[in-house]
């Protein structure tokens, strides 16, 4: 049995007094020397996103994570001496806006080396610009239009901090092929959001590579809109038609309704739910305390996805302890500290060695242009914080391929493991006066590469 | 109206003259400088062919997406501004004019010249369709009908026209072409765009002088009315219909053909919500409303709001100190949208280009205060 | 050529019934089969699903048609009047269950909702006497009995706060942003919810953030012994158990009660009666001495109360999130299906919104058409046959 790493998500976060600020950067983060001294200038994190609009709740814990890092990061020398500042426009998830604010970007009278974005649909509109422009980007999303442009066969300059979505549902088709045992028979039906990013990963690649991991996918897709209701019509097709796995590429209250209208058909025990890296996070656990399955557990219980880095839970990651004793802090809630924050935290450390290398590349940090940090980013294999390797081989890839498969559970009462029923489950007050019950990720396989998916991919099955 | 006013000693004396856009030399001096000055914006920027740095590049982008909004708003103004029918499905018919025209040069190979007048009439076509309920429903049931647009369209373009459109993939489009000159650039574009804009505001300027341009306005006013003295109601509502969409789908496809990338997540009802907004803040039934409408939003969420932000969320917290920082932020964009568009409307409900007339008649009568 | 015309003028109506028929039948031919595929319990689910959630979709649109019948105006902020009556109920709930309910919080809530009631006739009422005694006794009673600590008062206490909130959002917002406008051309009217809409939007995010809040009202349902859901064996007649989850059966229910309440009130009461004058004629209205401003104000704070409580049902039901007030668009086919002055035509709309969308993805698996596109088609279908609605009011117009 694989060890299970586990922690205590919130006791930890209360128990973790402010620690006394020392001047340096813990040992454990090892960033390139600085060979020219900065001070005195000045590191813009140029970020736009949807942080009004309905993906709001994902971003807020980004810019959190984002400005809690700057500030860490300047108070012990910033990049080699310079000031991290950062810029966050907002999109409001209009597309207008988006490239009104990308055309302001791009046209600073210094531009930018390095623009930050959040979601599937600004990356797949800004492609082509943005390598136009010869600036790159990080995102932590991943459809194949937007990292490798339409035909799949054109690398934009955007790179991605996780597995490409259409990979990662590769990759849990080979975990479901591979377990025989638990998955008999194995038949996905794909639920999810409609758009771009809800309908990223169900592409005629990914269904003929399940099929050859011996997983059908169902030919009808179900998409509910975020406001749904009840979509109970919507699961009971896809349960009709023979699927006994439903996997969801969406977040939020999206994996949560899908488990919880499960759970009301009485299916807990026939039908597993599946989903991306998004869909295994903390706002997915917590919003599952409203509906129960039939063990007195959230209906969110028992869901398996990618858990593309490593998580809250595994403490023995120094760059995890790090994050949580700062979140402790900076007196961020429950609900804050969940993948985004992570990934804000990751960015901004990816920041400082990215610039660190640039610099002593070109000796200075005006000469750090868009092509000069398209270089660093390809040719640098780094691990920000230790929560996933950066390394995208030398340009090959857009996307980071390491992934591994882990399952949602909740602590038990004594804080030793996953609790097996309601009664034996740890709850903890909230702010608002609410109990909650405290989510835990499993892996279920170490990190390994995801397939690579895109069309003409290398894992692609040949003739589909 | 405002076009009767002339300064003093202006007489009309010829047919030509009275019906005349410009009336006098200046007007005509002034409109043609104008466009002249804004044809000349490219070549004084860093990217133009000499590389002058006078204007910031930011503004050939910023030009070009509003004049493409002018165009579609203009569209929008043609059937709520003149006709008084209102439309909630507008951004939809850009999506039309937009993906037909992607798919008339990807699949069928036609050049941009071609495309850009077959995919308006397309449009234009489906925008008939969506005006047949206008025979018998009226008023905000006629919303509906234009929702339904709104709802309708994406779907087929979504699901059943997935082969030639890519779903919710976005699809790229060509640059366009000319005598083996490609009109990649951004610059270049400029050339395409601005001129079509100014002529189809030109155009519809026409229209609604016209016969079919006072029926539109005698629909708008009373359509009963209308009918009892001969106009056929149905009819010109079809037109206008046909126009609005018309206008839309060249919007559409000029917004393809720039951004060379198209997304059905760019035309959605959030979309057309604001078209209507920029309509109403601009001043529906006025020329210029269009113009001043697009431009004062553009300006509002590109430049105003983001100036406000900083200095507001270093001011806030102190003042409030039990604010959320983070809440704040994703708050101000919309809280200062909303709240300049409320003064706005109690201040000017019937638009800018309003006031602007109230404006122009007061200094054409000056010293005169009526 | 002309007798085929004159023959179609004078038998208009039996060929217009002969085409009606023929789509029925064509329409039936086509379904039929696909109906009969089906399993009988899914028929039966999706029904009770559709109804269920047409009642969520019935209760928006009742509070539109409200607003509607008594000022013209098509609301759209209703959906962000939703979540913001659904965030202060949570509000109050969660920290009266908690005991911190915050003083200054009740105090200016019922304040504030206090001076609004009283001015509606204009502000220089706050400088009677006896305005004033009802503005302190009011504060009082209100703020106090949102701060009495008590077992069980977090429900009474969470209502009354959304109450009060949802009035004083209706009144503040009919106040200050309608009222001004009267007079000024309803494009500008209708824009103003739009700009409304922003502004509730920043609030709600300035004050409760962007992270979606399961709102848990219907976990005391358990403990009344009624299960969750509620499941009912179909024997062999159906061959599958039935689900009706038993917080939208509440929302329900709810529902069917405020129809019937404000169709009493429409009807019997004699302010009802008056808000029906009003939206009849607003200047006959005032010439027979009733306040039209009292009457608008009221009826916007009735629409935002209804619009608390169908944020409270749709966050019990799934979360409230920034995404509620899209549902809201969702409910104007309602809406117009129904007729915009009727209250039993939103109710009547809302329900086949509701069961059109369940069976249309019933009986088209996969290809997405239920809730974008067959509400709109069948939209399309009732308009041209009753281009007032099912139940709207067909007026005869004059010059």
């Amino acid at each position: 049995m694989r060890k299970v790493f586990l922690a205590l998500l919130l006791l930890a976060a209360l128990a973790v007094p402010a620690f006394a600020q020392d001047e340096t950067l813990p040992d454990f983060i090892e960033h390139t020397a600085c060979e020219v001294d900065l001070t005195g200038e000045t590191v813009t994190v140029y970020h736009f996103g949807d942080i009004s609009g309905s993906y709001a709740f994902i971003t807020q814990p980004l810019l959190a994570g984002l400005s809690d890092a700057i500030a860490y990061y300047n108070a012990r020398g910033g990049v080699c001496g310079a000031t991290l500042a950062s810029d966050n426009r907002d999109t409001g998830g209009d597309l207008a806006q988006t490239q009104a604010h990308y055309d302001y970007y791009s046209t600073l009278e210094d531009e930018p080396d390095l623009i930050v974005l959040y979601a599937s649909g600004d990356a797949e509109l800004l492609s082509s610009q943005m390598a136009e422009d010869e600036i790159p980007g990080l995102i932590s999303a991943g459809s194949v239009a937007g990292l490798y442009g339409e035909d799949g066969a054109t690398p934009g300059w955007i790179y991605a901090s996780n597995p490409l979505y259409s990979d990662q549902i590769g990759s849990f088709c080979r975990y479901v092929g591979a377990n025989a045992d638990q998955f008999p028979d194995p038949v996905v039906g794909y639920i999810s959001w409609p758009g771009a990013f809800g309908e990223a990963a169900y592409t005629d690649e990914t269904v003929s590579y399940c099929a050859a991991q011996g997983v059908t996918v169902l030919e009808t897709p179900e998409y509910f809109p975020p406001t749904a209701t009840d979509i109970t019509t919507n699961v009971q097709n896809l349960v009709d038609a023979g699927a006994n796995i439903l996997y969801t590429n969406s977040l939020a209250s999206g994996p949560a309704l899908v488990a919880a209208t499960v759970a009301l058909l009485g299916l807990d025990d026939d039908v597993q739910v599946a989903g991306v890296n998004w869909a295994l996070d903390t706002s997915v656990g917590l919003l599952g305390r409203s509906s129960l399955g039939s063990d007195g557990l959230p209906a969110v219980n028992g869901l398996v996805g990618s858990l593309p880095f490593y998580w809250w839970t595994e403490t023995d990651q120094p760059g995890i302890g790090l994050i949580r004793e700062q979140a402790a802090a900076n007196e961020r809630a429950l609900s804050m500290q969940n993948i985004a924050y992570l990934l804000g935290w990751g960015l901004v450390d990816t920041y400082v060695e990215l610039y660190a290398v640039a610099v002593n590349e070109v000796g200075s940090l005006d000469a750090v242009d868009g092509a000069v940090m398209k270089g660093v980013i390809e040719n640098l294999s780094y691990s920000p914080l230790g929560l996933y390797s950066f390394d995208y081989n030398g340009g090959e890839t857009r996307a980071l391929p390491g992934n591994r498969i882990a399952r949602m559970l909740f602590l038990n009462a004594d804080g030793t493991g996953p609790a097996t029923s309601g009664e034996d489950a740890m709850t903890v007050p909230l702010a608002d006066g609410t109990t909650a019950y405290i989510p835990i990720l499993v892996p279920l396989t170490e990190f390994e590469p995801a397939p690579d998916l895109r069309p003409g991919g290398a894992d692609v099955p040949a003739g589909s | 109206m405002s076009a009767n006013i002339r300064p003093s000693g202006v007489f009309d004396t010829s047919y030509a003259q009275d019906i005349a856009l410009n009336r006098t030399r200046f007007d005509r001096l002034l409109a043609n400088g104008l466009f002249v000055l804004l044809l000349l914006i490219p070549l004084l920027t860093l990217e133009g062919p000499f590389g002058l740095n006078i204007l910031p590049q930011l503004w050939i982008g910023t030009i070009m997406r509003i004049a493409i909004f002018v165009i579609a708003v203009q569209g929008l103004n043609i059937l709520v501004g003149y006709t008084g029918q209102i439309s909630l499905g507008h951004a939809a018919f850009m999506a039309v004019g937009a993906y037909s025209s992607a798919i008339m040069a990807r699949h069928l190979g036609m050049s941009f010249w071609l495309a850009l007048p077959l995919s308006a009439l397309f449009t234009g076509a489906v925008g008939l369709i969506f005006g047949l309920p206008s025979l018998r429903v009226k008023g905000f049931y006629l919303v509906m009908a234009t929702l339904a647009a709104q709802f309708i369209i994406p779907w087929l373009l979504r699901y059943p026209l997935e082969p030639l459109t890519n779903g919710s993939r976005p699809l790229d489009v060509p640059a366009p072409t000319l005598f083996g000159l490609s009109f990649a650039s951004t610059g270049a574009m400029y050339y395409i765009i601005i001129p079509l804009s100014v002529f189809l505001c030109l155009a519809a300027r026409n229209i609604t002088r016209t016969r079919v341009g006072r029926a539109f306005v005698s629909i708008r006013d009373n359509d009963l009315a209308a009918e009892l003295l001969g106009i056929n109601v149905f009819a010109y509502k079809l037109q206008a219909f046909f126009l609005s969409a018309l206008y839309a789908g060249i919007a559409g496809c000029l917004m393809a053909f720039d951004t060379n990338n198209i997304t059905l997540d760019s035309f959605l009802l959030d979309s057309s919500i604001t078209m209507l907004a920029m309509l109403v803040i601009g001043g529906a039934g006025y020329p210029l409303g269009p113009l001043f409408g697009v431009a004062f939003v553009n300006l509002l969420t590109q430049n105003i709001i983001p100036a406000l932000v900083v200095p507001v969320r270093d001011f806030v917290p102190r003042v409030l100190p039990f604010i959320n920082t983070v809440n704040l932020y994703a708050a101000l964009s919309p809280l200062l949208f909303g709240l300049a568009l409320m003064v706005f409307l109690i201040v000017a409900p019937r638009g800018l280009a309003h006031r602007w007339e109230i404006f122009k008649i007061a200094w054409k009568i000056r010293p005169f205060s009526h | 050529m002309a007798t085929i015309t004159r023959t179609f003028n004078n038998n208009r109506r039996s060929i217009t019934t002969g085409l009606y028929v023929v789509a029925v039948v064509l329409a039936l031919i086509w379904l039929l089969p696909l109906i009969g595929g089906q399993r009988p319990y899914r028929l039966v689910q999706s029904t009770i699903t559709g109804l269920l959630v047409g009642g969520i979709y019935a209760l928006i649109a009742l509070g539109i048609v409200v607003i509607n019948k008594a000022s013209g105006v098509f609301n759209f902020a209703h959906g962000w009047m939703m979540l913001l009556g659904g965030l202060i109920f949570y509000s109050f709930f969660t920290s009266s269950a908690a005991g911190t309910v915050s003083p200054a919080a009740a105090v200016a809530l019922s304040l504030l909702t206090m001076i609004m009631v009283i001015t509606t006739n204009g502000w220089r009422q706050l400088m009677q006497p006896r305005s004033l005694a009802i503005l302190v006794i009011g504060t009082a009673v209100f703020s106090g009995a949102l701060l009495i600590t008590g077992a069980n008062l977090q429900f009474v206490q969470a209502l009354l706060g959304a109450a009060l909130g949802g009035v004083l959002t209706g009144l503040v917002v009919e106040r200050f942003t309608i009222r001004p406008l009267i007079g000024q051309p309803l494009f500008a009217m209708v824009l103003m919810t739009l700009a409304l809409s922003e502004l509730l939007h920043g609030i709600t995010q300035l004050i409760w953030g962007s992270v979606e809040i399961p709102l848990q009202v219907f976990t005391g349902v358990a403990q009344l012994g009624i299960p969750s859901p509620i499941r009912i064996d179909g024997g062999e007649t159906l061959a599958g158990t039935i689900i009706i989850r038993t917080e939208l059966l509440i929302a329900f229910i709810l529902a069917l009660l405020a129809f019937g309440g404000f169709v009493a009130f429409f009807r019997y009461t004699s302010a009802g009666l008056s808000m029906r004058a009003t939206a009849e004629n607003q200047k006959l209205a005032q010439s027979v001495g009733l306040r039209v401003r009292t009457i608008l104000a009221v009826a916007w704070a009735i629409a935002a109360l209804l619009a608390a409580v169908a944020g409270v049902l749709q966050g019990g039901a799934t979360s409230l999130s920034l995404n509620m007030p899209l549902l809201a668009l969702r409910a104007f086919p309602a809406v117009l299906l129904g007729g915009l002055e009727s209250i039993g035509g939103a109710l009547v709309g809302g329900l086949v919104i509701g069961l059109v969308q369940e069976w249309a993805n019933l009986l088209f698996p996969g290809s997405q058409a239920g809730t974008e596109l067959a509400p709109y088609v069948v939209l399309m279908i009732v308009l041209a046959i009753r281009p007032d609605g099912l139940f709207g009011q067909k007026r005869i117009e004059r010059i």
